[in-house]
């Protein structure tokens, strides 16, 4: 049926929250692939009609008329299927950015096609000039701050680190009362959480 | 000094502007009203671009006075320090991270908004006026990133009829692939002051009296010139 994988690729998105998976080259290329036929059966029909019919009116809705309309709309709908895989895939990306820095880790970056690690790349450049020149670093304080300071539980050897004006050791399942600037970072990439205990 | 608007004293401006009164009288003098203090104004200016479905104009001056301010705060917090006891000087410091973080918030539901209608806003004067300097070059520079990646993946693969970025084929009518806000949306909003009777729709089978603190649910498009001219508010 035409427009079955596209919709299969589309509705891979659904099936995690918000997470990033492989990229599904088969899939991708499977699509592209369609997409070629189709136009290839497009063409064909459409110098048919033109070869019947050298005026380019259309006279009556015929098979080879139909045949031409479904090729290309299947064509489209294949087109914004491919489009949308690659957007949604790109604004996971964008997220990533934001929660984890300008760095990905490994694992992640092997989730990526190609073109998308550029595009992270790209990415990160703009949103990085861009808070350089309102001198804002935009992707701490992302909560309503409660209190400046909060009390944080190390999750994974970090060893010493500089806090405001000296340096501590955070070894793991320590407890540490930090300012919130400084821990939200060190949270968002899963080093250490928020200890409400 | 009126009001924090001012910059008599660059200093007296910067705690006044924050709005935490009790206290500090300690080294401020003067009054001052809290609806119209600096970060009072960026608290609603950031209310009414998270609520609004568009992007509002950029409140560049605000936003500089803001920053100033906070930027200011914090070189005096070691000053401060010695004159006041710590649970003071925690307060202080609280401020300076609300301050923060409301203006830090206000431009990241900016760039959000951008980054969804980039294509829109590109295309659109009357809403590229409404960015900033710096988001005019973000904004350009997303869509080329963006675009460039869906041509690296799809679009250079196929035939030329149907390789826009814009358009699902040659013979689409317009740009067809360009997403816009819903302006038709329904938002809170209240009223800054007595409009008197407003109409909704253009032939007038509906209409509203809206008198001041008058807290109603329209539709966007229709109330959108009371919000540009200030008489509402988005919550």
């Amino acid at each position: 049926m035409y427009g079955r994988s596209g919709a299969e690729l589309v509705r891979e998105l659904t099936f995690d929250d918000h997470q990033i998976r492989r990229f599904n080259h088969d899939l991708f290329n499977k699509v592209l692939g369609e997409i070629q036929e189709h136009y290839y059966q497009v063409s064909k029909i459409m110098t048919l009609l033109q070869e019947e019919n050298p005026s380019g009116q259309i006279m009556h809705v015929d098979g080879n008329y139909s045949g031409a309309l479904i090729h290309h709309q299947s064509l489209l709908r294949n087109k914004r299927c491919l489009l949308s895989y690659l957007y949604n895939r790109a604004q996971r990306i964008q997220r990533l950015r934001w929660q984890l820095g300008a760095v990905l880790p490994e694992d992640v970056r092997d989730l990526l096609h190609p073109s998308e690690k550029e595009f992270l790349k790209s990415y990160s450049d703009i949103l990085g000039s861009y808070m350089t020149t309102v001198d804002l670093d935009l992707t701490v304080d992302a909560t309503p701050p409660k209190d400046p300071y909060i009390k944080i539980r190390v999750l994974q050897h970090i060893g010493e680190v500089l806090l405001g004006d000296q340096t501590t050791s955070l070894s793991r399942n320590s407890i540490h009362f930090m300012k919130r600037t400084e821990a939200e970072p060190l949270i968002s990439q899963g080093l250490v959480e928020e200890f409400n205990g | 000094m009126e009001s924090g608007n001012g910059s008599v004293d660059r200093w007296e401006d910067a705690t006044t502007a924050t709005g935490s009164g009790t206290g500090l009288h300690d080294w401020t003098e003067g009054s001052f009203d809290v609806g119209s203090s600096d970060v009072e104004i960026l608290k609603r200016v950031w209310r009414n671009e998270k609520a609004a479905p568009d992007i509002l104009p950029y409140e560049a001056h605000l936003i500089e006075r803001v920053h100033e301010q906070i930027l200011l705060m914090e070189d005096n917090t070691a000053e401060i320090s010695k004159t006041v006891d710590d649970l003071m000087l925690s307060i202080y410091q609280m401020d300076i991270s609300r301050t923060t973080f409301l203006l830090k918030a206000y431009l990241r539901t900016r760039l959000g908004k951008i980054e969804k209608f980039v294509m829109h806003i590109i295309r659109t004067p009357e809403l590229w006026e409404r960015l900033s300097e710096q988001e005019q070059g973000y904004a350009q520079r997303y869509v080329d990133a963006l675009s460039k990646h869906m041509k690296n993946c799809v679009l250079d693969k196929l035939e030329t009829a149907y390789c826009s970025m814009v358009k699902q084929a040659e013979s689409s009518e317009g740009d067809d692939m360009i997403l816009e806000p819903d302006l038709d949306t329904y938002v809170f909003c209240r009223s800054k002051g007595a409009v008197g009777s407003f109409q909704l729709d253009e032939r007038g089978y509906e209409s509203v009296d809206l008198m001041l603190d008058d807290l109603y649910i329209l539709r966007y498009r229709p109330v959108q010139g009371l919000l540009a001219a200030d008489r509402i508010e988005l919550v």
